[in-house]
């Protein structure tokens, strides 16, 4: 039968590369980045990380269909920034964070079985 | 240029932990990591669950697709399913389940003899996998009771028999729902109550009885001593408005004011059994590092954006 493979919905395919970044060609400093197989759970927490960001004028993303298993971030900064600095900053400090939150639930969790 | 953190370091505070269930408070964040969080458990960490069924004999009053199906839903204990590989992914095999990286092989031999209907459950699955087993429930009280017979997946007669042989896979619940480690993750803003107590003194006993009594759920109560209205469980309000529209009604408007902390969420983790609840959260936590590693700019991206002349180079530093 032709049904497509389940995993096509979070495998990358070959030789498509899992995250693009086009310029906007008319505004200085905006870009797009195109991340293939993700979804709302990166889109927003990449989203809303970039709007903590000073320097970041705009930053949004889409979901374009739902059977494009894809998302595009935009991003628009000051020119004390640009898009792609922008960009790392947020998912670097996303990282931490998580890194943070690991640590934290870990040290809680030695605490609570101590007790019982 | 060296880029300002804006890192936030959250909080948690575990309230309640059991193995399948748990309760915690989750701070200083804000709503898309709770809910990448809340999405990632559901949907994204890894389970094993059966896959491929090969039937020898069925001559039950299910059908072969239907026994395959049920097969599936069972949970099975998952601790090791972080570091298997995933059939699709494993070079050792064609994923023909001869390969314990990435498939657990099943069997099941049934054969109702008796006049009595024979209930074949998921006991009668025998893993060649010891650490990836049909989930138990030990603390089951009566030693006949139904949980201690395991998960029935067809009742035969007399004469009835039911033989095959099944994989197990590793997947995650975006795939099928059969792999979702979880049976229900959900939260909520902590509601922050306040009582204006200048007004509520200007309400008789029987207005404040009404105000209270207009909330679905106990969250308000009447102190018997001092005949004030206290927040006897602020949590127990489930963001429905009622006493607000009642406050209104009276004439009232601002006697209480409720407000959701969007900083501050109350999670509730209850998991398949697949893997503890506390585990789910931590491979919940490395599963969603592993999509923000994967989503980092490849080099040769970055590279290409160099061609714009020096204002890309001297932007990337840092």
């Amino acid at each position: 039968m032709n049904a497509p493979d389940r995993y096509e919905r979070f495998v990358v395919p070959e030789g498509v590369k899992k995250v693009t970044y086009e310029r906007d060609t008319k505004i200085i400093n905006a870009a797009s980045f195109t991340i293939e197989r993700e979804d709302h759970t990166i889109g927003n927490i990449v989203r809303m990380q970039l709007h903590r960001d000073e320097n970041v004028l705009f930053a949004g993303y889409k979901l374009p269909h739902p059977l494009q298993y894809k998302i595009i971030v935009r991003i628009h900064t000051t020119s004390q920034s640009s898009p792609m600095q922008a960009y790392n900053q947020a998912v670097n400090d996303l990282d931490k964070e998580l890194d943070h939150l690991k640590k934290a639930f870990e040290a809680e969790l030695a605490k609570h079985s101590a007790d019982y | 240029m060296e880029g300002v953190s804006y890192q936030r370091f959250p909080k948690i505070k575990i309230r309640e932990v059991k193995d399948e269930c748990m309760k915690f408070e989750l701070r200083n964040t804000d709503a898309s990591i709770a809910n990448a969080l809340r999405r990632v458990m559901i949907a994204e960490v890894p389970t094993m669950a059966i896959d491929l069924v090969e039937i020898e004999v069925n001559s039950s009053v299910l059908n072969d697709e239907f026994i395959a199906h049920r097969l599936g839903l069972i949970p099975l204990t998952s601790e090791r399913a972080m570091s298997m590989r995933f059939s699709r992914d494993c070079d050792a095999c064609d994923g023909d389940g001869q390969c314990e990286y990435c498939s657990v092989e099943f069997r099941l031999s049934a054969k109702c003899l008796g006049d009595q209907t024979l209930d074949v459950t998921s006991k009668d699955l025998y893993s060649s996998d010891h650490s990836v087993v049909p989930v138990d429930f030990p603390d089951s009280t009566g030693y006949d009771s139904p949980e201690q017979r395991g998960i029935v997946i067809v009742k035969l007669r007399r004469g009835q028999e039911l033989r095959l042989r099944a994989i197990a896979r590793k997947g995650i619940g975006k795939d099928h729902a059969k792999w979702s480690p979880a049976a229900t993750v959900t939260f909520m803003y902590e509601p922050e109550i306040h009582i204006n107590e200048d007004m509520m003194e200007t309400l008789s006993l029987e207005e404040k009885q009404s105000l209270v009594d207009s909330s679905p759920t106990k969250v308000f109560d009447i102190d018997p001593n001092t005949q004030k209205v206290v927040v006897v469980d602020a949590e127990a309000y489930t963001y429905d408005d009622e006493v607000l529209k009642k406050a209104e009604a009276m004439g009232k408007p601002g006697i209480i004011d409720i407000r959701a902390k969007e900083d501050s969420f109350i999670f509730t983790v209850e998991s398949t059994g697949a893997i503890k609840a506390s585990q789910l959260l931590l491979n919940a936590i490395d599963v969603l590092k592993q999509k923000l590693d994967a989503v980092r700019l490849s080099d040769d991206t970055v590279d290409a954006d160099d061609q714009f002349g020096e204002l890309g180079a001297h932007m990337r530093v840092g």
